[in-house]
């Protein structure tokens, strides 16, 4: 079965102005490289890593909302990379994406039962009343009463704006979803209930969802797989399980010691390491006893089954 | 609402008096009185009549109180400079050339600043952008008399399209009319570029991308209607400003509006009329802040619901 989802050696390099110098001179700065990642039918994946790690661009590139410098994306086998806007557009109606920040993701002039209803009404599904009652269906589907439809996104908590993002999200039913830090901004009570409302709607509907967060606490309980992120690179890869029980990457363990734990006993002793000492502190596996080829640059080597992580053979 | 217009009309009271009370005091702090001659001078015996019949012999402040209670019924007094009409009714004549050369150059440039906004914001870093800048800049930093001589010199000395001033047939308003234009065209080009730019850069576009809207629709369903509110809001008070008479332009244009009996009632101490215009301008504006103020209510939903959050 095609993959829902899937990037191919996925790169962007934004071009930085270098300092000085009377004439303008540009460096290209890679901020995403190389990035493969299989999103398959009915799964939810974790793309984790830091802030700046690259992270929104690998989904804006996905969504073909930036423009890749290399690489494929691949929508239930179709390449998209390449297609015109119109070209684009049945595509983008399989696609959609919610973001952290719920505010400024609606359009504080119409009302929520508008917002919910535009997909439909972009994509001329429904008539006008069809699609407001859709719209209001929805509302109630992510746990909004359908009073809420005459609202404005001013009139609502974050975490009831993020139930419109996700109902004006899922209206189209979209084969895969691209979840950007979409609790971040939230209290940690209303974050569960976030992530438990968008766990039920991928089981009812067989979505497959991307969902990107800095945090992997909060990818433990939602995700099948998480891909874990690094300066623009995937170092590891791995069931959601191997990452929790058998982190191989220093980066990988790095962030779990970030995560907050109540017990201090079971508190590891944290060890905050700059970014440049975890880019040279790579993992290093002999080829004499895992029987891999050697590399002498950085490379994904597998671990165990869907497991991989970056490490240098020799 | 009703309750927020009432207490704005009381502010706008209380504003009226005391406005009234500073223009009074400093109009006749300025030296000198209407009846001082200048260029001829009056036998005292005629000036003391003079001043008597005006009562301009009494207290300063049994003055403002007799002004201000023909104010009240509408009677603003007889002009000195022309004593054949009453304030009024020279008002009336006066507002008519600043009227139809203010307001036309507003109702010209706004619309043509919008446009030029629209287009910087959408090809932005792009000449259409930087010409557009340039335009803005040049149109706010430039006097307005300094473009008003500009257009004489070219259009009517140089090229002798449009006769140079006057008022009366309409081939002398275009000039004057094109001065008006430029603020307003400026402002509207610099407030319509940033107010777009910013609604472009939010998540709510970039959603909107991703739906699959086009970016022609993305501008004038989402974007416009977001960046009009603000430049509602600024349109009244622009126009009253521009529409009651630029000093400058009113001088070079020799046209005979209410900006150039401003100048002419201040020089010749023509205390009714200045009194007039400063209290009318005054009432103008605070009710085109107070209009505009309920249009951004009307128009914002975060204001107008803003009762009802939870
Ligand atoms: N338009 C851009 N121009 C230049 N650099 C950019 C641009 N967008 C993002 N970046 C850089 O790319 C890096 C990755 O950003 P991002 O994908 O937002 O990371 P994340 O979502 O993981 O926090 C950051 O260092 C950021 O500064
Ligand atoms: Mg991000």
């Amino acid at each position: 079965m095609t993959a829902a989802l899937e990037l191919r050696g996925l790169c962007k390099t934004y071009p930085i102005r270098e300092r000085g110098g009377l004439l303008p001179r540009y460096r290209d700065l890679p901020v995403v490289r190389d990035v493969n990642l299989v999103v398959a039918r009915n799964s939810i994946v974790g793309l984790v890593g830091e802030s700046g790690s690259g992270k929104t661009t690998t989904g804006m590139m996905a969504l073909r909302l930036t423009e890749p410098s290399a690489g494929r994306i691949l929508v239930s086998g179709h390449d998209i990379t390449d297609l015109s806007p119109q070209a684009l557009k049945p595509y983008r109606a399989k696609m959609q994406v919610v973001f952290q920040d719920s505010y400024s993701a609606l359009d504080p002039m119409f009302t929520l039962a508008q917002i919910v209803a535009e997909p439909l009404h972009i994509h001329g599904i429904g008539s006008a009343s069809e699609q407001t009652q859709t719209a209001l269906d929805w509302l109630e589907r992510v746990g909004l009463h359908r009073s809420y439809g005459q609202r404005y996104p001013h009139e609502l908590s974050g975490g009831q704006r993020q139930r419109v993002a996700i109902a004006r999200a899922l209206i189209l039913r979209p084969d895969v979803l691209i979840a950007d830090e979409p609790t971040s901004a939230l209290d940690v009570s209303v974050k569960a209930q976030i992530i438990n409302l968008l766990r039920d709607l991928q089981e009812e509907m067989g979505l497959s969802i991307l969902f990107i967060s800095h945090d992997l606490s909060v990818v433990r309980s939602l995700t099948d797989k998480v891909a874990v992120m690094f300066n623009g690179r995937i170092v590891e890869e791995a069931p959601t399980e191997g990452i929790f029980a058998a982190a191989q990457h220093p980066y990988t363990r790095s962030l779990l010691d970030a995560i907050p734990v109540l017990n201090p006993r079971d508190r590891r002793a944290r060890i905050f390491r700059s970014r440049e000492e975890l880019e040279a502190d790579i993992p290093r596996i002999s080829a004499a006893t895992t029987g891999l080829a050697r590399n002498a640059t950085p490379a994904l080597v597998p671990h165990a089954p869907g497991h991989q992580f970056e490490a240098i053979v020799e | 609402m009703i309750g927020f217009i009432l207490r704005r009309l009381m502010s706008i009271g209380v504003t009226f008096i005391i406005v009234s009370m500073i223009i009074f005091l400093m109009m006749h702090a300025i030296p000198g009185g209407p009846f001082d001659g200048g260029d001829m001078p009056m036998p005292p015996a005629v000036r003391a009549t003079l001043m008597e019949r005006y009562g301009l012999d009494q207290p300063l402040y049994m003055q403002y109180f007799k002004y201000m209670a023909g104010v009240v019924r509408l009677d603003f007094g007889i002009p000195f400079q022309s004593p054949g009409e009453t304030v009024l009714e020279l008002l009336g004549r006066a507002w008519v050339p600043s009227l139809v050369l203010g307001g036309l150059g507003v109702l010209i440039g706004t619309p043509l600043g919008i446009l030029l906004g629209i287009a910087a914001a959408l090809r932005r870093n792009t000449w259409v952008d930087y010409l557009a800048s340039a335009v803005a800049t040049l149109g706010l930093t430039i006097p307005v008399f300094v473009t008003s001589m500009l257009l004489i010199l070219v259009f009517a000395v140089w090229l002798n399209w449009f006769p140079s001033s006057g008022w009366g047939s309409p081939d002398r308003w275009v000039l004057p009319i094109i001065a008006y234009a430029t603020i307003p065209m400026a402002t509207y080009a610099r407030y319509t570029r940033s107010a777009m730019l910013d609604t472009l850069n939010k998540p709510f576009v970039t959603v909107l991308r991703a739906k699959g809207l086009s970016e022609t629709r993305i501008i004038y369903q989402h974007v416009l209607r977001n960046s009009a509110i603000p430049m509602v809001t600024v349109f009244l008070p622009m126009f009253i400003g521009t529409a009651t008479g630029s000093i400058f332009v009113e001088a070079m244009f020799r046209v005979p509006g209410l900006g150039a009996y401003f100048v002419s009632s201040i020089r010749t101490r023509d205390y009714p009329l200045e009194m007039a215009l400063m209290l009318m301008l005054t009432v103008m504006f605070c009710l085109a802040y107070l209009i505009s103020d309920i249009l951004y209510a009307w128009l914002n939903p975060r204001m107008k619901h803003g009762g009802r959050k939870q």
